[in-house]
């Protein structure tokens, strides 16, 4: 019965890509093979710029604010196809929305009582959006279809932002240069230009990166040379050094990359020559980015205070925080607790962020070191994390809501 | 201000924040395991709130990874 010829049909195919995926991957570059695996580089902590507008004002489009505008369109479909024809009978998507809505009002009865519904509003609202928000960033092609930004587009926005640009704000040069001076250890992939489209390399990871001074030819002691010379009075065009680490920036080439041996010895690295640059992906998840869920904690706490005042009045509910009615302890304890409500606003951005960026970080090495089959099963696990955390997200502001709206001294009459 | 030490500092940073949240998770589950054998009606609720102690102390892991990506990629 085991030797049914599609099951060893099926059996072999199995391992036939088991075996495929790990040649591939990581492991098979090793050993010469590695042509399958992603490459490594692209983690980047801030959202990446895609677009830079400066016309009407300066603007900066992030790809996580691209993927947040395709999520409210998502929402807004969604909702509108559920809300299109309510039946008293539903069925399909109203059904679905349905359910979610009896489960909120389900556990907002438990957690609070009847009077905690009004709650639900904000609490579905950030669950639907976190939500959305984390299911498509896990998408296929979210993170690794982008454009491939050059040195010296790289340079240039870098001039414009940051405190270099604040530090120099009317000479450009300047900017420039100590954007040089600061990042000159910044890696920038190193890819191949034999063939008529620009791919980034791939199953070579993190050892295909060549530092700015290797792209630019120089050591950061010429940098600082040369903000003397400009400082004593010569103009940036007249000097040579300066000319020509324009021009290698412009040509993204790597010029000056040598590995130091043990010995002392000085050996030029294989891919001297070669193009460089950066991946700028088009899209990014929305919650990968610390200032969405920063955002959304604001948000969340501000409606919690609204909730407090609102319902304990300001005496009541702000003696929590400022008590010294009751000796010196229990001003302590108010003190604590207005720590408290800003250590929550920290704590929902990071555990969000932190959770949904991890999970994006663990599908980029589990593509590198298994590609095809490795990132099948945590896949699955960011589909669940997805909703495990935009439930606690939600549910966490519920019961803080809760929470805020008990009274003092109902809490002692336990 | 890159060092040699920097991954050395980022897997201490993971690894020891992963041990008080893991033995934290565990604890957790095993309350919670044990509240439901002796009351399996209360499977709803027990259910609720083991996954909000869980975030809560997941949390902790959360931030020393998060500290541990900044070691490696921002530092």
């Amino acid at each position: 019965m085991f030797f049914k010829p599609k099951i060893i049909l099926i059996l072999s195919a199995v391992l036939s890509v088991f075996v495929i995926s790990i040649l591939g991957g990581a492991l098979g570059d090793s050993f010469g093979f590695g042509f399958l695996g992603g490459p490594m580089p692209f983690i980047s902590i801030a959202a990446e710029t895609v677009f830079h507008f400066s016309s009407p004002f300066s603007y900066d489009l992030k790809n996580s604010t691209i993927m947040l505008w395709i999520a409210m369109i998502v929402i807004i479909i969604l909702s509108w196809l559920a809300t299109r024809n309510m039946k008293d009978i539903p069925s399909g998507i109203q059904n679905l929305f349905e359910l979610i809505f009896q489960f909120w009002i389900d556990t907002a009865d438990e957690a609070g009582g009847k009077s905690a519904r009004r709650f639900l509003p904000v609490v579905i609202t950030i669950f639907l959006g976190v939500l959305i928000f984390n299911w498509l960033g896990i998408l296929p092609g979210v993170g690794s279809i982008g454009k491939v930004e050059t040195v010296e587009e790289w340079v240039h926005h870098h001039s414009h932002s940051g405190h270099c640009a604040d530090d120099y704000k009317s000479d450009h040069t300047m900017a420039e240069l100590c954007v040089l001076e600061e990042e000159y250890n910044h890696g920038f992939v190193v890819f191949d230009t034999s063939g008529s489209i620009n791919l980034m390399p791939l199953g070579r990871g993190e050892t295909t990166r060549a530092p700015l001074n290797a792209i630019g030819g120089y050591v950061p002691e010429d940098i600082s040379k040369i903000k003397k010379k400009i400082k004593s009075g010569t103009a940036p065009e007249n000097i040579d050094e300066f000319v020509q680490i324009q021009k290698n920036i412009h040509d993204g080439k790597v010029v000056n990359l040598y590995t130091k041996e043990s010995d002392g010895s000085i050996s030029p690295q294989s891919y001297l020559g070669k193009n460089t640059g950066e991946l700028i992906p088009f899209f990014r998840g929305a919650s990968t980015d610390v200032n969405t869920t920063l955002a959304i904690a604001i948000f969340s706490m501000i409606a919690i205070q609204f909730w407090g005042f609102s319902s304990l009045g300001f005496k009541g509910y702000g003696g929590k925080f400022i008590n010294f009615s009751h000796g010196p302890i229990n001003a302590f304890v108010g003190i604590l607790e207005l720590f408290g409500e800003f250590a929550k606003t920290i704590s929902f951005t990071f555990r969000l962020f932190g959770n949904m960026f991890a999970g994006e970080i663990v599908l980029i090495s589990m593509g590198f070191l298994l590609p095809l089959i490795g990132m099948m099963p945590f896949m699955g696990l960011e589909i669940f994390v997805g909703m495990i955390q935009a439930l606690i997200f939600s549910m966490l502001t519920l019961v803080f809501g809760v929470m805020a709206v008990t009274s003092h001294s109902e809490h002692e009459d336990h | 201000m890159a060092s040699e030490w920097q991954p050395i500092g980022a897997a201490l940073s993971m690894g020891l924040g992963a041990v008080g949240s893991g033995l934290g998770i565990g604890m957790l589950a095993n309350g919670a395991l044990q509240s439901l054998g002796r009351n399996p009606e209360a499977r709803g609720p027990i259910q609720q709130s083991m996954i909000l102690a869980i975030a809560f102390t997941e949390a902790i892991a959360i931030y020393a990874l998060v500290v541990a990506i900044l070691i490696l990629f921002v530092l």
